[in-house]
């Protein structure tokens, strides 16, 4: 289900030593519970947003007594404009996704491949920024976009993620162009190509994985992002599901309408944990490529 | 070569343009805000007195910013002793040759992609519910009434329930930078050390530990940055009000003398400058003394 095991791990699992499991049983069960806990958690959600107000107070939700209630989906998903945020944030995240790699592709494989005058101070510069605290730079740029006049509108939200995501794009992809041979290169400049047709015809669909790899990890950061969006897309039209959620929750607990809250909770986490259940293995790899070294 | 230079120029500018606009210049004027007396955000600098290191010191002076600070520093010291050994602990069992082991790391880290404001609401109406909870309901079936009987949502709880959630989030992360470090040590060490007659808890303090002192570094750097960058869950726990003073922190402070909509705070963008220069202080001492005391000795492995 979480993709695909690599040989190494093949190797642990052909032999079953039941000595070496024993010793490992403690772990097993500090992990296991752990992980109980976690799937629990989502499973009640999922349990929760099926059923009807009443039986979630008595605690019941598991026993579906008046059987399922998708109809909380739709009153979620109408009602209380869960879709509209979701609209926004998918477009958020998309549009950003592809402007970041757009961005982020080129400067990155010239940074690695070349070397000229600023282009230290530019990687540390780079590698300094992705631990600015968001709190030091919001203030400038919310008079930025009032100077523009772009507050309220879906642009300066897509503008600040682009931006947001530029150094720690950049920093990920140079690994990956650091580590393809020259020699793609040298034929193509054999064979006449200009350095800018090479970067497109062959270095960027060489680098693929790496693209694909943080498109998806921009993909969450964007879903999943609250701050940015709670400044910046202040009326109901723009909010992308963070905001939405927030607001949604406020409303609802005045109505009462429990179910229809954690059909809204599901429907704000469904994408990310479909992505990840598929691609799981590649996220991870996102988490600790790029600009973690140690 | 000719051509190479005006690749690097039309290559690189974008990218820069957005760094300069996005964090170079805001640092910039976000420094010298915090000199200043200015009231909204957007006034035209015109309209900015000169007021020196006033604004800090009226911040060190206001009672909500110190309540605000000693709640990061607790979320920092307490959140982050928990969060580093349970994912340093998860990072050992899953590299020891556990089964399974992708599953349970994929599992752990699920909090993580998860939407805060889902999480926080998860915790928030199901986990500390007083009525229908996990932890209320736990309690009831096992006949404590006293512990089913407590709000976790109230009083000094109120920061402890708080606490506990954003930690669970936060492990997946740590526990990934870990593993990431623990698996470029060469297995061979710990077959010499088995060889030797070392146990694995003398393995784990005398291979293990230090030779990812590297990656504790970079660990608690990161920490710092989201602690200092904790706003959300705050925010969640305060709601329906925009703040409280069991879970303030200095980030929620300076939005709300900003940003606030609620009334009975004034409006102080220089001050809330000054909030964000302070943090970025916070990072950098955290930096600074923990690249002092771990120092990277030049291992090559």
């Amino acid at each position: 289900m979480f993709g695909k095991k690599n040989n190494k791990e093949k190797e642990y699992r052909q032999p079953l030593n039941l000595r070496k499991e024993i010793k490992l049983f403690p772990g097993y069960i500090l992990v296991g519970l752990w992980v109980a806990f976690t799937i629990f958690l989502l499973v009640w959600i999922v349990a929760a947003s099926f059923s009807t107000a009443p039986e979630i107070m008595r605690g019941e939700v598991f026993k579906f007594e008046s059987g399922f209630h998708p109809e909380n989906y739709v009153n979620a998903w109408t009602a209380s404009n869960i879709s509209g945020f979701f609209m926004n944030s998918l477009l958020y995240s998309i549009v950003t996704m592809v402007c970041v790699i757009l961005i982020s592709a080129p400067a990155a494989y010239v940074l690695s491949r070349f070397t000229f005058l600023g282009n230290r101070p530019i990687k540390s510069s780079f590698i300094i920024a992705m631990s600015i605290p968001q709190v030091m730079v919001v203030l400038p740029l919310f008079s930025l976009a009032t100077a523009t006049h772009l507050t309220g509108s879906r642009i300066v939200l897509i503008l600040l993620y682009i931006g947001m995501q530029v150094p720690y794009t950049t920093t990920f992809l140079m690994t990956f162009f650091q580590n393809l041979s020259r020699t793609y290169e040298e034929a193509a400049a054999i064979d006449g190509c200009s350095p800018m047709m090479t970067f497109w015809k062959i270095m960027f669909p060489l680098a693929q994985p790496g693209i694909i790899t943080v498109g998806i990890f921009n993909f969450m950061n964007i879903w999943n992002e609250y701050f940015i969006s709670l400044i910046f897309a202040s009326s109901a039209d723009t909010m992308p599901v963070g905001p939405g959620l927030k607001s949604v929750l406020t409303s609802m607990q005045y109505t009462g309408d429990w179910g229809g809250l954690f059909a809204a909770v599901v429907i704000v986490f469904l994408p990310t944990l479909v992505l990840y259940i598929f691609l799981s293995e590649k996220i991870i790899s996102g988490v600790t490529g790029g600009g973690i070294k140690g | 070569m000719k051509q190479n230079k005006k690749m690097i120029v039309c290559f690189l500018t974008p990218a820069l343009i957005f760094f300069v606009l996005m964090f170079l210049y805001p640092i910039i004027r976000t420094i010298v805000m915090s000199f200043f007396k200015v009231e909204g955000v957007s006034d035209a600098v015109d309209t900015w007195q000169f007021v020196g290191i006033s604004n800090y010191q009226k911040l060190f002076a206001t009672s909500i910013f110190q309540i605000s600070m000693i709640n990061m520093g607790k979320i920092w010291l307490i959140g982050g002793i928990a969060v580093m050994a349970i994912a340093l602990l998860f990072a050992v069992i899953l590299t020891s040759g556990i089964r399974f082991k992708s599953f349970w790391r994929a599992v752990i880290y699920v909090p993580n992609i998860i939407n805060a404001v889902a999480m926080a609401t998860m915790w928030i109406q199901y986990v500390f519910n007083k009525r229908f909870g996990l932890l209320h309901s736990m309690f009831a079936a096992l006949g404590l009434e006293d512990l089913a009987g407590i709000d976790y949502m109230n009083g000094s709880w109120k920061f402890w329930s708080l606490l506990i959630a954003f930690c669970f989030g936060s492990v997946g992360y740590f526990m990934l930078i870990y593993i990431s470090g623990i698996e470029r040590i060469p297995q061979d060490y710990y077959e010499a050390a088995t060889i030797d007659g070392a146990n694995k808890l003398k393995q784990f303090i005398y291979i293990t530990l230090p030779l990812i002192k590297g990656v504790f570094k970079t660990c608690m750097t990161f920490w710092t940055v989201s602690v200092v960058g904790f706003f959300v869950w705050s925010q969640m726990w305060a709601a329906p009000q925009a703040s409280d003073m069991q879970t303030i922190t200095p980030f929620v402070y300076m939005y709300n003398i900003v940003f606030g909509t609620t009334g009975n705070v004034q409006r102080d963008a220089g001050m809330g400058a000054a909030v964000g220069i302070l943090m970025a202080v916070v990072v950098m001492i955290v930096f600074f003394i923990v690249n002092k005391c771990v120092k990277d000795d030049d291992l090559e492995f």
